[in-house]
């Protein structure tokens, strides 16, 4: 069912992982094959029985750490599609609460026989502790400030779905809110970066803390901006992606109120217009309207909000397609 | 393999036996004391220094003997986790470590459960220590607060009269300004350093690594700077007002341990400047490891210099919690500049802050794991790769481990420490074979804390026996006549 155009041109698609941990370690090539995958793929969710027999046979299990809607169930989808056998365990409703660590938890899955292991967890790099044990290929589905992986390629792919001629070069991009606390900024920054866009990281001095430094030492052909200058951030923008805003952050000090910060970073349509006019909205979810976004723009046509959360099953589907599906020269050879 | 014929003398001698003789002839010396280095031999007989000779002539540059001859040397700061926490190590086998490290004299630090707080804790790990049977000297620092809480005086003068070597809440900041006040006059009257661990408990809350471009690249919680130099400036200025209502023969003595930022000997050194009594140290991993190791790069501080962070430098998985210590590993810029300080005379001592743990304790999570390098085993490598890499001299670095640990301490206690290699001394020696390196493993280290993220990694020089009180401490086996 692979056998997609987009899959069989004449230079073999590019897959070099075994495990999907961080997208900062991806080639542009490999970022190609994944949404060539993905292509395929979305063809496949547009049939009207979106279910194919490739992952037959494997076993997903997915363990979330944090709580979570569309992460979760997007996994759970895709694996279903492909006909994959999927195994969900909420870490407050397993031995977790009990005091297992995360290293025999791990060891446990595998001993009932999980192929992959999806998992999303609290704590920065935990998917690498997990990699060093699991026999089988893990994929990150979130790790606490450092990444989310399948975000960044699904947001990549709506990117490149909606903006005029499918590519990102000089195209100016904005995230907008809570950098500091943010996986998803921080894949967005690779991933982006690398397809050669032009990207703007914009909000509360306080919630930017070490990304000024880290657009200084990126190499001359990655295009980082780094402002708390919302309008200078907006001004021809081409995209704007903003971030949920979290509770916290007013406890621990970083920001005065919720008010103020709607006040001053909120992405309004009065502020949009800065952008330009065909500019789109993104947002990973899950949004506090009225916080970080104003309810008529995340609803307005510009808004690719339930598309993101569309693209995401497919981007889910190609990706544990790459890593447990055989290798992706093989995919004209897949079962249809 | 080192052969017994590389060393004369050594018939019938086993670990923990008087060292009846041993005849070290054209071996690389360096005395401390005198700042002489070059090629001498050195005579142990029944367990004292018999005979020094230095040969005459001039050494050609670059000349380097494969064996290398030290006096013994001491660790400020070591953690051995006894009484409370014998999984991660005990007092046996930190002593056993610490002589394969070449150290024939450790502090301990009082961060132990229940901690050092009073005589009966102290005496309790003095006897553990005398029952080890290792010749290597212990001494011991009680709290400086009561249960390490932060609250009120521990037994200082209960602690001092059984012999402690100074006060320290290692592990914490003492973090309540007025108790550190009080803690420096009182110490001070008892002629005893206060150790302190400098960090400021609110600007480094929940921190993971150093707070730089690494941090952010890893999404990890960001150690600044600013936590240990707001720390510092703190205790120097309380010093200084201690000093200048301190009474006649109670002056204070401050000593700041592991610091780890370039701005931190800025501090210092202004206020060695102005005549405080203050010393301080740094460890081993600090001056040749940096924050990119927590990214998986594996260059030394110095080669790393250049570019402080290179994708292409990372040839090991992101997140190893054996690069998770207090305070964290910085930039290559700090520790050249640890090494600088060291040049400077800023820095008195080297210390290794030896922390080991269980696997369990390491084996979670990177922001789970316990803080902590088992690093007294390793120290000297890396101190001899400094050396070699020409950012450290032998004699430098050596009088890190022997003289400034001795001035560090005081008078009080310097009685019975080693006296370098005056003839007729008891001998405190560590021979170290440079011609070959040796690889870290978690079979080879003696500690039971195996978290080092040196596993794995070759260092240059190697200790085949460690002399303590005319006793062998430490034989390499293939010496070890048993």
């Amino acid at each position: 069912m692979i056998a997609e155009p987009a899959v069989t041109t004449s230079t073999p698609p590019a897959w070099r992982h075994r495990h999907l941990l961080d997208v900062a370690d991806l080639g542009l090539d490999e970022l190609e094959t994944v949404m060539r995958t993905t292509d395929a793929m979305a063809t496949v969710l547009a049939r009207p029985i979106p279910k194919v027999p490739t992952l037959r046979g494997v076993s997903v299990t997915s363990i979330f750490y944090e709580a979570s809607t569309r992460t979760r169930v997007s996994f759970e989808v895709a694996a279903k599609n492909l006909s994959a056998d999927i195994v969900n365990i909420a870490a407050s409703s397993s031995s977790v609460a009990k005091g297992e660590s995360l290293v025999d938890t791990v060891r446990t899955i595998e001993a009932l026989g999980a192929d992959v292991l999806v998992i999303r967890h609290a704590r920065s790099g935990a998917p690498y502790l997990a990699a060093s044990i699991f026999g089988g290929h893990v994929v990150n589905a979130g790790d606490g400030w450092h990444a989310h992986p399948t975000q960044a390629l699904l947001d990549l792919y709506t990117l490149r779905e909606r903006l005029p001629g499918a590519d990102l070069h000089g195209r100016k991009i904005v995230i907008l809110g809570d950098i500091l606390h943010s996986r998803v900024a921080r894949s967005n920054l690779w991933t982006l970066t690398a397809t050669g866009a032009d990207l703007w990281l914009c909000g509360p001095a306080t919630l930017l803390r070490g990304f000024e430094a880290l657009a200084r030492a990126l190499p001359g052909d990655r295009r980082l901006t780094v402002t708390t200058d919302l309008r200078a951030a907006l001004r021809d923008a081409d995209a704007v992606m903003t971030l949920r805003l979290q509770q916290e952050r007013m406890a621990a000090g970083l920001l005065p109120s919720l008010r103020e910060y709607a006040a001053r970073y909120q992405l309004t349509a009065e502020r949009l217009r800065a952008a330009r006019p065909e500019a789109l909205v993104l947002h990973p979810g899950p949004m506090n309207e009225g916080v970080e976004i104003a309810p008529d723009v995340a609803t307005s046509g510009r808004s690719v909000i339930t598309e993101q959360v569309a693209n995401g099953v497919a981007v889910r589907m190609a990706l544990l397609y790459l890593l447990a599906g055989g290798r992706p020269a093989e995919s004209a050879d897949a079962p249809a | 393999m080192p052969r017994r014929s590389a060393v004369g003398g050594l018939d019938d001698q086993r670990a923990g036996e008087r060292c009846q003789r041993l005849e070290l002839e054209r071996a690389w010396l360096v005395d401390p004391w005198t700042g002489r280095e070059g090629v001498g031999s050195l005579l142990v007989e029944d367990g004292r220094i018999a005979d020094l000779r230095w040969a005459g002539g001039r050494v050609a540059p670059g000349t380097r003997p494969e064996l290398l001859v030290l006096p013994g040397l001491t660790d400020l700061h070591a953690h051995f986790r006894e009484p409370g926490d014998e999984d991660a190590e005990t007092i046996a086998t930190g002593l056993a470590a610490a002589a394969h490290g070449g150290f024939t004299r450790v502090c301990l630090m009082p961060n132990t459960t229940p901690p050092v707080d009073g005589p009966g804790v102290l005496r309790q790990v003095l006897a553990a220590a005398a029952a080890s049977g290792s010749p290597v000297r212990v001494d011991v620092y009680g709290t400086t607060s009561a249960g390490r809480g932060g609250l009120g005086l521990s037994a200082m003068g209960e602690l001092a009269d059984a012999g402690a070597a100074g006060f320290s809440d290692d592990g914490s900041p003492v973090a309540d300004a007025a108790l550190f006040r009080n803690a420096l006059a009182y110490a001070g009257a008892l002629d005893r350093v206060v150790v302190e661990h400098a960090q400021d408990p609110l600007l480094t809350a929940g921190a993971e690594m150093h707070e730089g471009l690494v941090a952010t690249i890893l999404g990890l919680r960001g150690w600044p700077r600013a936590g240990e130099e707001a720390a510092v400036a703190r205790a120097l200025a309380i010093l200084d007002e201690v000093c200048r209502a301190a009474p006649t023969g109670a002056r204070p003595r401050l000593h700041l341990t592991h610091l780890s930022t370039a701005g931190s000997l800025d501090l210092i050194r202004r206020a060695k400047s102005t005549g405080l009594p203050v010393t301080c140290d740094v460890t081993p991993h600090h001056l040749a490891l940096h924050d990119g190791w927590v990214a998986g790069d594996r260059r030394w501080a110095w080669d790393a210099a250049a570019a402080p962070w290179a994708g292409s430098a990372v040839e090991a998985a992101p997140y190893d919690t054996a690069t998770r210590v207090n305070p964290p590993l910085r930039t290559p810029a700090d520790a050249a500049a640890l090494a600088a300080g060291l040049r400077d005379g800023t820095v008195d001592a080297i210390a290794t802050d030896h922390a080991p743990h269980t696997a369990v304790a390491k084996a979670v999570e990177y922001g789970e794991a316990a803080n902590g390098i088992s690093g007294i085993e390793t120290g000297l490598g890396l101190l001899l790769a400094a050396v070699d890499a020409g950012v450290l001299d032998l004699p430098t670095a050596t009088r890190a481990l022997t003289v400034g640990p001795e001035r560090v301490l005081g008078s009080a206690l310097g009685a019975g420490g080693p006296a370098g290699f005056e003839i007729g001394a008891p001998a405190d020696v560590v021979l170290v074979d440079r011609s070959e390196g040796w690889m870290v493993s978690a079979e080879g280290l003696l500690s039971k804390g195996k978290n080092s993220p040196l596993l794995g990694r070759e260092l240059g020089g190697r200790v085949l026996l460690t002399v303590a009180g005319g006793r062998f401490a430490y034989l390499d086996p293939g010496l070890d006549a048993g």
